[in-house]
C-alpha cells in the first residue's frame, strides 16, 4: 500500500440533495401537493419520510416547505406566532441551511410561512404559501376513532356526529366549546381540521388571496385550501361561531388592541397580555407602519358580514 | 454558508412544478414553465419510479420512458400526456381514471396541448377564483363534456400547455363553455 493517506482512502465528499429530501420524496411530496390543491379539504396520503427532526415537531410542514423551497425564496417561521422560539428557529436553519433561502420575520415578506398553531395577523396576498404544521389531521377522530371510517365518513360527507357534538356542547354549556382546530367546511364538501390555530385565525382562511397547504407528518397526510375557497366553521345558523373575546385585552408592549394576545401571569397574581404575532410586535415596536390586517383596529373582520354578532341560546 | 448544490435539474423541475401548482391554485390564470419542451419537462417534474403515464405519442413516450415510469393503457395510467387532442386522443381521454368517492386521489391528471386564448371562451367559478375568471382554449369540445360526467370530488385535474403557457383546470372547477 503504497498511498495510504487518509484522503486516498475516504470516499470523496457527497453533499447532501438539495433541501435534504432526495428527489423521489421531492417529487412525491409535489405529485401529492397537487392533488391536494385539487381536491380542497381532501385528506392526500403521503410517504411522510424521515428527518433529523421527531415527527410531532412539525416534519410534516418541513417537508412541504423543503419541497417548494428555493435559493431565492424567502422563509418565514412561526410556533405558536412567535419567530424566536426553540422550535421555530430549528426549523428555520435546517430549511435555509439546506436551501440557502433568506429568512424573514416579516409576514409580508415572506414567499413561504410555515406556522405551527397561528396565522399572522397580517392580510397575506396571492402567490404566497402558508404551511401548517398538523398534529392531528383528523376532525372525526373524536367521535370515530376507525381511521377507515372516518374515511368512509368522508367520502359520503356524513358529518351529522359532528353537528351532535356541537349540538351536545350547546345543550350542556350552551356554546361551542372548541378552540383550536375548530373543524371547518371547505368548499361545501369536505370537514378539515384547520390544525390547532385559534378559533380567531379560522376564518382567515375563508376566502383568502393565500394557498394554505397542511401536512401532518406522523400520520402522513396532507391537504390544502386553495385560494378563494370557502371555508366555514361548523355552527348552527341560529347560533353563529364565535372567536375568543378578547376585546379588553391591551398588549403591554405596544397598547394594541383586537389583536390575538398571549396571556401572561404577573408577580401580583394579575394577568398582562402582549400580542401573539410576534413579527406584527415587531414591525409596530419599530414605527414600522404594518400592512392591513384582518381584524382591524375596531375588531372588525375584513370580510363584512362573516363573524355574525354573539346568541347565547335559552 | 454553503448548501447543497441546487442543480440545474432540480432548477428547472422546482420551476415546472411550481408553475403547475400556481396554475392549479388559480385556475385559468396563465402560468409559465422554464424553457424547453413543456410536456416532457412536466414530465420530468412529476414522473419516476413510482408512477404511471400513457402518451399516444411515440417520441413522447420516448422521452417519458427516461424517468423509469411505466408506460400503461390509458385506463390504468396516472399520468397522461397528449400533444393534440384528436379524435384517438378523446376516445383515450374517455378511458382515463376518474377515482371514486373514497378515494379521489386515483384520478388520473391529463396535460394536453392546445392553444390558449382562442377558441371556446370559458367561464370558470369554483375554488381559486375571485368570482369568475375567463379563458379561450381551442381544444375539442367533447373534452368538455367529458369532463363533465364526473361529479365532484371525482374526475381528472388538466393542464393546458401552449408553448412554456400552462393554464390548470383542476376537478373543483366548474366550466362553463360560452357559444362561440
Amino acid at each position: 500500500m503504497s498511498h495510504s493517506t487518509l484522503a486516498a482512502l475516504a470516499t470523496p465528499r457527497a453533499d447532501y440533495s438539495y433541501a435534504f429530501l432526495d428527489a423521489f420524496a421531492r417529487r412525491e411530496l409535489r405529485r401529492r401537493t397537487l392533488k391536494a390543491i385539487a381536491i380542497p379539504g381532501y385528506q392526500v396520503p403521503y410517504a411522510s419520510r424521515e428527518l433529523p427532526i421527531a415527527r410531532g415537531w412539525g416534519t410534516g410542514g418541513l417537508q412541504v416547505s423543503l419541497a417548494l423551497v428555493g435559493p431565492q425564496s424567502v422563509v418565514k417561521v412561526i410556533d405558536q406566532g412567535a419567530d424566536d422560539s426553540v422550535n421555530a428557529a430549528n426549523l428555520r436553519r435546517f430549511i435555509t441551511r439546506m436551501s440557502g433561502a433568506a429568512t424573514t420575520t416579516d409576514a409580508l415578506q415572506a414567499t413561504i410561512l410555515q406556522s405551527r398553531h397561528r396565522i399572522p395577523e397580517e392580510i397575506l396576498r396571492e402567490y404566497q404559501t402558508l404551511v401548517l404544521q398538523v398534529p392531528d389531521p383528523e376532525p372525526l377522530r373524536a367521535v370515530q376513532s376507525d381511521s377507515s371510517r372516518a374515511h368512509q365518513m368522508h367520502a359520503d360527507a356524513d358529518y351529522g356526529q359532528m353537528w351532535l357534538v356541537l349540538y351536545e356542547q350547546l345543550v350542556r354549556y350552551r356554546q361551542y366549546l372548541q378552540g383550536a382546530s375548530y373543524p371547518s367546511l371547505v368548499n361545501g364538501r369536505y370537514v378539515i381540521s384547520p390544525s390547532p390555530i385559534p378559533r380567531w385565525d379560522t376564518p382567515k382562511l375563508h376566502q383568502a388571496a393565500h394557498l394554505t397547504l397542511l401536512a401532518a407528518g406522523r400520520e402522513k397526510r396532507l391537504y390544502a385550501v386553495p385560494p378563494y375557497t370557502d371555508v366555514y366553521p361548523l355552527e348552527f345558523t341560529d347560533v353563529p361561531f364565535q372567536v375568543e373575546d378578547q376585546r379588553d385585552w391591551r398588549c403591554r408592549h405596544t397598547g394594541v388592541q383586537h389583536k390575538f394576545m398571549n396571556e401572561l401571569p404577573l408577580a401580583d397574581g394579575s394577568a398582562g397580555y402582549e400580542l401573539s404575532d410576534s413579527g406584527y410586535q415587531q414591525k409596530i415596536t419599530a414605527g414600522t407602519a404594518p400592512g392591513a390586517t384582518y381584524y382591524d383596529d375596531q375588531g372588525n373582520f375584513y370580510h363584512d358580514g362573516y363573524l355574525k354578532p354573539p346568541v347565547r341560546p335559552e | 454558508m454553503t448548501h447543497p448544490a441546487f442543480t440545474p435539474a432540480e432548477a428547472r423541475q422546482r420551476d415546472t412544478f411550481l408553475a403547475l401548482m400556481w396554475a392549479l391554485s388559480y385556475p385559468g390564470r396563465t402560468a409559465t414553465l422554464p424553457a424547453g419542451d413543456a410536456l416532457a419537462g412536466i414530465g420530468e417534474a412529476l414522473l419516476d419510479l413510482e408512477t404511471t403515464y400513457y402518451t399516444p405519442d411515440a417520441a413522447l413516450a420516448a422521452l417519458l420512458a427516461r424517468s423509469g415510469a411505466r408506460r400503461l393503457p390509458p385506463d390504468r395510467a396516472a399520468y397522461h400526456f397528449y400533444p393534440q387532442v384528436d379524435a384517438a386522443a378523446l376516445a383515450d381521454i374517455a378511458l382515463a381514471a376518474v377515482g371514486s368517492m373514497l378515494y379521489p386521489d386515483d384520478a388520473a391528471t391529463l396535460i394536453i396541448g392546445c392553444r390558449l386564448h382562442s377558441g371556446a371562451a370559458l367561464r370558470l367559478t369554483g375554488p381559486g377564483i375571485p368570482g369568475e375568471q375567463r379563458c379561450q382554449v381551442a381544444a375539442a369540445p367533447e373534452l368538455w363534456s367529458l369532463r363533465a360526467r364526473s361529479p365532484f370530488p371525482t374526475g381528472w385535474d388538466v393542464f393546458l400547455v401552449d408553448g412554456l403557457q400552462v393554464v390548470g383546470l383542476p376537478r373543483s372547477t366548474r366550466l362553463h363553455v360560452d357559444a362561440l
